[in-house]
């Protein structure tokens, strides 16, 4: 393998937010993620991607298919499953000049390769006096769709708690195309969090190469009462709640954040000083989560505003589809959260 | 049992065959076969590809393709209609697809 720049020159990419639409093609969001890897993996050969069923069979959700037959197994490897050797195995390669991107199925089981992610990956750059970087991707999926307690975790929070790690999280094909090709330029280590309920809903891709610039959150929607920073597949239920919510008269700004580190304050204040109120929804917990961290900024930036917060309930999430429905938000309780707020 | 038991000279429409879970929108990957094509129960009529899988839909009845309603590469939602086929090349055809009979199918998710 030929040893990568240093510093590496960015393509001259056009630089735009997903949200405008000039030629698009409608995708699968698998197809987004595949795209974005296939089109940066002819640029730069340093890249390889590792993970269970990455190969022949295309990844649990088919988002990594083509690679495999186009690029050979040297650089789309299928892994056994041992989340902290693969992550481990990513940490070292990109050390040593590669730029992997290591998928773990399950957001859950990232939790097996904390300590190569979080000791050494996330802080090579600071205990190496910037003489080792550490370009990995690790894309984990997130979310609660049936699969039970420990298949159904978000725990983003936990990772933007790491001082030397980015997290991003996209909510549609265009953002996961955009995000994963910003990732692949990186210099350090991110973890890209995708959603098991996102694969299913297509979505509008620019034709043409961009990249989504990490850091920026987008305004889904704008309105003038209430502000709601969301991120990943809450962003539909929001949107979903803010439908129904001006059929009241109640007017909804949504912001999804995209990037959860770094955190795009800039956007999210302009928008709660014309609001004066926030309300965050997240689909993991409350407590120490991404809203708690995003209002207290908020209320540090901006002063005295409303503030409420909406997460998952303190439990597990079930496999029961009952309990599952009662411990995640939903519009219902993004509208009841919302009128509590605002007391209206 | 239409294959067996219907009556000649009728128009059917083919819908994207469901419920599959979680499949809100499929795009057609190929058409095996154009206007005119002959199918027999089992025969490969078309090929769709959902977010995870291709959706094989054969014949469940005889019947000939008369027009396709969404070519290669359309997106259609759940449900939606594919194409219009017919017992017999001569009938004619209506002036809306509404109302019409869905052809019989059996689908296979690969």
């Amino acid at each position: 393998m030929p040893t990568p720049p240093r510093f590496r020159i960015l393509p001259k990419l056009l630089m735009m937010s997903s949200d405008r639409e000039p030629q698009t093609t409608k995708v699968f969001f698998r197809e987004a993620i595949a795209r974005a890897l296939r089109e940066e993996m002819r640029r730069d050969e340093t890249i390889i991607v590792l993970g269970q069923d990455v190969g022949a069979f295309g990844g649990s959700y088919k988002e990594f298919m083509g690679l495999h037959k186009e690029f050979g197994k040297m650089r789309v490897w299928n892994t056994p499953v041992a989340e902290a050797a693969m992550i481990g195995l990513g940490v070292g390669a990109a050390a040593s000049g590669m730029r992997p991107i290591v998928s773990i199925t399950y957001m859950d089981f990232l939790m097996l390769g904390l300590d190569p992610l979080v000791n050494y990956a996330a802080k090579a750059r600071y205990k190496t006096g910037g003489q080792l970087r550490v370009p990995l991707i690790v894309k984990v999926t997130a979310g609660a769709k049936g699969q039970g307690v420990a298949h159904s975790q978000c725990l983003e929070s936990w990772l933007m708690a790491v001082p030397g790690l980015k997290v991003v999280a996209p909510s549609t094909p265009a953002d996961a195309y955009g995000l994963l090709k910003s990732a692949l330029q990186e210099d350090g280590p991110i973890v890209y969090i995708d959603h098991k309920r996102l694969f299913q809903t297509p979505g509008h891709v620019p034709a043409e190469e961009y990249v989504t610039p990490l850091g920026q959150a987008c305004v889904r929607r704008t309105g003038t009462d209430l502000t709601i920073v969301t991120h990943s597949y809450m962003t539909s239920v929001a949107l979903d709640a803010a439908d129904r919510l001006a059929k009241h008269g109640i007017s909804c700004e949504i912001i999804d954040l995209r990037t959860l580190m770094p955190l795009d304050m800039p956007t999210i204040c302009a928008s709660v000083v014309r609001t004066r109120a926030l309300l965050t929804v997240e689909e993991g917990q409350a407590t120490c989560g991404v809203g708690a961290e995003v209002a207290f900024r908020v209320r540090e930036a901006v002063g005295s505003v409303l503030v409420g917060r909406l997460g998952a309930l303190p439990a597990p999430v079930s496999s029961n589809p009952i309990l599952e429905t009662a411990c995640i938000p939903d519009a219902k309780r993004v509208i009841s959260a919302t009128r509590q707020l605002l007391a209206v | 049992m239409f294959s067996t038991t219907h009556e000649r000279g009728m128009i059917y429409v083919l819908a994207v065959p469901g419920p599959i879970e979680d499949v809100e929108e499929v795009r057609v990957l190929e058409w095996h076969g154009t206007a005119g094509q002959q199918y027999k129960p089992g025969d490969l009529i078309v090929e769709l590809e959902t977010h995870k899988a291709v959706v094989e839909v054969r014949a469940g009845q005889a019947g000939i393709l008369r027009r396709i309603l969404c070519e290669a590469s359309v997106w259609e939602k759940a449900g939606g209609l594919l194409a219009v086929l017919s017992d017999t090349p001569d009938e004619a055809m209506p002036a809306s697809w509404d109302g019409l009979r869905q052809c019989e199918v059996a689908f296979e998710i690969t």
